[in-house]
């Protein structure tokens, strides 16, 4: 019987506390804690004596051969606390998993590790601002540590999946089988595929809210540097900074606008000190990577006068050429609707329609059906 | 003795012939109604008697027989009282029995003998062939589009034995007077900025084509919806009398005249059942909504509240123009040539994931959700109407009238004409090819939205008929130029309603 198994059967009695999986593992590996549970032997003063008697009955029922299915068959496997294959990061946590769900890879811990949180509910810009950043750490070569949640979390991962660079890595809250939210199963299997998805909470664990300043925790153990795309007041993504403070991690926060309450956190924690994030060239400089940072500007300033010479030679032969321009200049820096801008341009409504379906063809526009705004690409 | 008196039912929007005979003789008192009366029909009884008691003639104290053939037909509603009562007294030999010889009857009696106006008069007397056809005096307007100066309106029962019994002449009623429908319509100039939502009402009421209205509550989606109809033209006489039969069998109340002239508009409320919106009932098929507003204007505010089911139930009716709604009793073929303007709010909240939303991003995908692709593939434009901006409230010019529009929408209907479709929404594929040749960089566009998948084979062919439409409202020049394409394009619905793409 392979040794994870009886590591997933520890994780997954009940009332297996951190610290109680600690102590039980402390001096002998997860088939010899299991083997002294069965037989009754009550091995660490950690455990009470009732909790103790309700493990030994549970670990009677647990069949090893199902569970070792199940790691299968999601293609999993548990590390415990001081094995080799234990996240070299976790080792000198102040407050460390006993042992870790894992599938795919682990990126190697000699990589960066930045995790980009943020609030489910987000705003279109947030969403945006995440993939973004989350493309473009993953393009430096930068490991993007997230959530998997909806909103920012999944943004995250999404665009550094796109890069095709540095791998991702998810800390989840329900178990590494239970895939939550439900419309995030494909990225799911996506991150496990092209890094890894690591959760605490056993097989078959439910997403209980109480599981996830846990998750929290864990996302800020992994991290070098938190930066925090979006967040209401008091919203979740707070408790992964105060758990990067605890850590002495730094944390940077991506300005919004103050009449954005989806921002309203990330605002705050701006005004409390942390330093801001306007792109990814911030985060570059504060991980010490300045020399990709500085190559990334480079790049940025030549897509630049790239774009503005295509302006130029996209917008002129076109038979709407001239008035592209006029409503491009139109759209503000945030989402602008089709009316503001005939009103701002004095071009006509089918003018105007005709020009931002041509800017949306060409990638320099955004369109939602409701808002158009400028691409940041 | 026996009688028999022409005069007819309704069924769904047609009129179906009945003859009503009466048999009277002696016997123990009584008053039978047989062939297939519904309960409105045989309620006749009670008010025939009272109408001949108070109109001082006499109730035969015998037995009286009457049947209404042919009997397989479902006869509904008062429009038989008249020809029942003038059967009866023809039988009882009241009146002269072969002066009912050329005349028919349609119309309700109140217990004093008046005659009432009965719903569906127009589809009545269109099968009437006598020369004479009684109605209410207050049907006689619309009676009069159907069987022309055949009609004899009429106050009360009385008038009616007085002439056939007494050869006094037909009494004169006065002719309804013309009232101006156009009047009632609102103004676009009450209108004050929305440029795009304008334009969405000109392309729509021009082309024919379906319009999506979204936006925050309070944007005017319902004000703008309301002045389509004043863009378009009036209807054509073929149509006008056809909107006239179905608002006639529908119960809506006619114009004066009696003609529709206008094109309708209607706005069901969301709660609409299936049979309210395309038609059904259990008797009788009467027709739904969808069929009332043919012609004319089908308004479905807050789209997303209607039930999935019945919105789906107008795909079918949308596509080909009328409803075919089949009960136990057969199928009824009923137009519905609607010109369809749908509005909703982006999300729940109304604000549209905008950053004062409340609604979670689970929930405004099940609000975009709630709306079948096949329902938003049928509408070819959607326009985002905000809130109007203080400044455009306040200090902004009115905007053009509606008979201004109604100039540039008429010439463009005409335009259709001449391609050979009602409007350019209605061009079929091979008309389009012919009517709306692209140029070449036209094509590019079409060609490149199509390899991006931004558009659909059926969703190009819909905006190849849109950018028709805004070619002509320019200076409808044949070919198709790549600005009217990305226009057209740009004014597709996009299907994540709200922005949302968590």
């Amino acid at each position: 019987m392979r040794e994870d198994a009886y590591a997933a059967a520890l994780g997954g009695l009940s009332g297996a506390t951190a610290r109680r999986l600690h102590a039980l593992l402390e001096h002998r590996s997860p088939s010899e804690a299991f083997a002294s549970i069965k037989s009754g032997s009550r091995c660490t003063e950690t455990v009470p004596v009732e909790v103790f008697a309700e493990w030994q009955q549970e670990i009677g029922g647990v069949d090893l051969v199902a569970l070792s299915q199940r790691l299968d068959s999601v293609d999993a496997r548990v590390s415990v606390f001081g094995e080799a294959s234990f996240p070299a990061q976790l080792f000198d946590d102040i407050d460390p998993a006993p042992l870790l769900f894992c599938r795919g890879t682990l990126p190697d811990p000699a990589l960066a590790h930045v995790a980009v949180v943020g609030t489910r509910r987000a705003s279109s810009i947030g969403r945006e601002v995440a993939r973004e950043l989350g493309m473009s750490l993953a393009q430096a070569g930068v490991v993007v540590v997230s959530g998997l949640a909806l909103g920012i979390d999944g943004e995250a991962h999404r665009g550094a999946l796109l890069a095709n660079g540095a791998p991702p890595l998810a800390v989840v809250g329900s178990g590494v089988d239970v895939v939550y939210p439900q419309r995030h199963g494909d990225l799911w299997n996506q991150v496990a595929s092209a890094g890894a998805l690591v959760s605490e909470a056993p097989l078959g664990a439910r997403p209980e809210p109480w599981r996830f300043p846990a998750r929290n925790r864990l996302i800020a153990a992994f991290a070098d540097l938190v930066v925090v795309v979006e967040s209401r007041h008091a919203g979740g993504s707070l408790l992964t900074v105060e758990e990067a403070l605890r850590r002495n991690v730094e944390v940077m926060a991506v300005p919004g606008s103050v009449r954005n309450k989806a921002a309203a956190g990330t605002n705050q924690l701006l005004v409390d000190g942390a330093s801001p994030a306007r792109d990814v060239t911030d985060v570059l400089v504060a991980l010490g990577l300045s020399e990709i940072a500085a190559a990334g500007r480079r790049s940025e300033l030549a897509t630049e006068s790239s774009a503005a010479s295509n302006k130029g030679s996209t917008d002129k032969p076109k038979s709407i050429g001239g008035q592209s321009a006029l409503v491009l200049d139109a759209i503000d820096d945030g989402p602008t609707s089709l009316d503001e801008i005939v009103h701002r341009s004095g071009v006509g409504v089918v003018d105007v329609s005709a020009c931002v379906e041509e800017l949306v063809a060409n990638g320099l526009a955004v369109y939602d059906g409701s808002r158009i705004r400028k691409s940041y690409r | 003795m026996l009688a028999s008196v022409r005069s007819s039912t309704l069924d769904g929007i047609d009129g179906a012939v009945v003859d009503v005979e009466v048999h009277v003789t002696n016997g123990l008192p009584a008053f039978t109604i047989v062939g297939l009366p519904d309960t409105s029909c045989r309620e006749a009884r009670d008010r025939v008697r009272a109408a001949i008691e108070s109109s001082d003639l006499s109730w035969p104290m015998q037995r009286i027989t009457v049947n209404l053939a042919p009997t397989c037909v479902r006869k509904v509603g008062a429009g038989l009282d008249v020809p029942i009562c003038l059967g009866i007294l023809a039988a009882s030999e009241q009146i002269p029995i072969d002066s009912l010889a050329d005349i028919s009857a349609v119309g309700e009696l109140g217990l004093d003998g008046s005659l009432r106006a009965v719903p569906g008069i127009l589809p009545m007397v269109d099968v009437l062939e006598t020369n004479r056809v009684i109605v209410a005096a207050a049907d006689a307007g619309v009676a009069t589009l159907g069987a022309g100066d055949r009609v004899r309106p009429v106050r009360r029962l009385r008038d009616i034995v007085d002439v056939v019994s007494e050869g006094l002449p037909w009494p004169h009623v006065e002719p309804p007077v013309d009232e101006d429908e156009v009047a009632d319509e609102p103004d676009l100039a009450d209108v004050r900025g929305q440029a795009s939502a304008r334009w969405g009402l000109e392309i729509a009421a021009a082309g024919g084509h379906h319009l999506l209205l979204v936006g925050p509550p309070g944007g005017g989606k319902t004000m703008l919806a309301r002045r389509l109809v004043g863009l378009l033209p009036d209807l054509s006489p073929q149509a006008a009398r056809l909107v006239t039969r179905v608002h006639s069998a529908a119960a809506i109340r006619l114009p004066g005249t009696g003609l529709v002239r206008r094109p309708p508009f209607r706005a069901p409320h969301h709660s609409a059942s299936m049979a309210a919106l395309v038609g059904g009932g259990s008797g009788r098929v009467v027709p739904g909504e969808i069929s009332v507003a043919t012609e004319g204007v089908l308004f479905l505010d807050e789209l997303g509240e209607f039930a999935p089911s019945v919105l789906d139930g107008l795909r079918q009716p949308l596509e080909e123009g009328v409803v075919r709604v089949a009960r136990s009793g057969g199928m009824r073929e009923h137009p519905a040539n609607v010109l369809l303007v749908a509005a909703m709010n982006p999300c729940p909240c109304g604000e549209g994931g905008s950053v004062n939303c409340r609604c979670g991003p689970s929930t405004r995908l099940r609000y975009s959700r709630r709306i079948s692709g096949p329902v938003l593939d049928r509408l070819d434009v959607m326009v985002h109407v905000d809130r109007p901006s203080p400044s455009a409230l306040l200090d902004s010019e009115p905007g053009e009238s509606s008979s201004l529009v109604a100039q540039r929408v008429a010439k463009v209907r005409q335009l259709a004409t001449s391609r050979g479709a009602p409007t350019n929404a209605a061009l079929t594929r091979e008309q389009l090819e012919v009517a709306a040749p692209l140029d070449s960089e036209a094509t590019d566009v079409l060609h490149q939205a199509l390899s991006d998948g931004r558009l659909s084979a059926r969703g190009a062919m819909r905006v190849r008929a849109v950018a028709r439409t805004i070619r002509d409202l320019d200076d409808a020049g044949t070919t198709l130029r790549a600005r009217d394409i990305y226009s057209a394009i740009g004014f597709r619905v996009r299907p994540a309603l709200g922005g949302c793409d968590a």
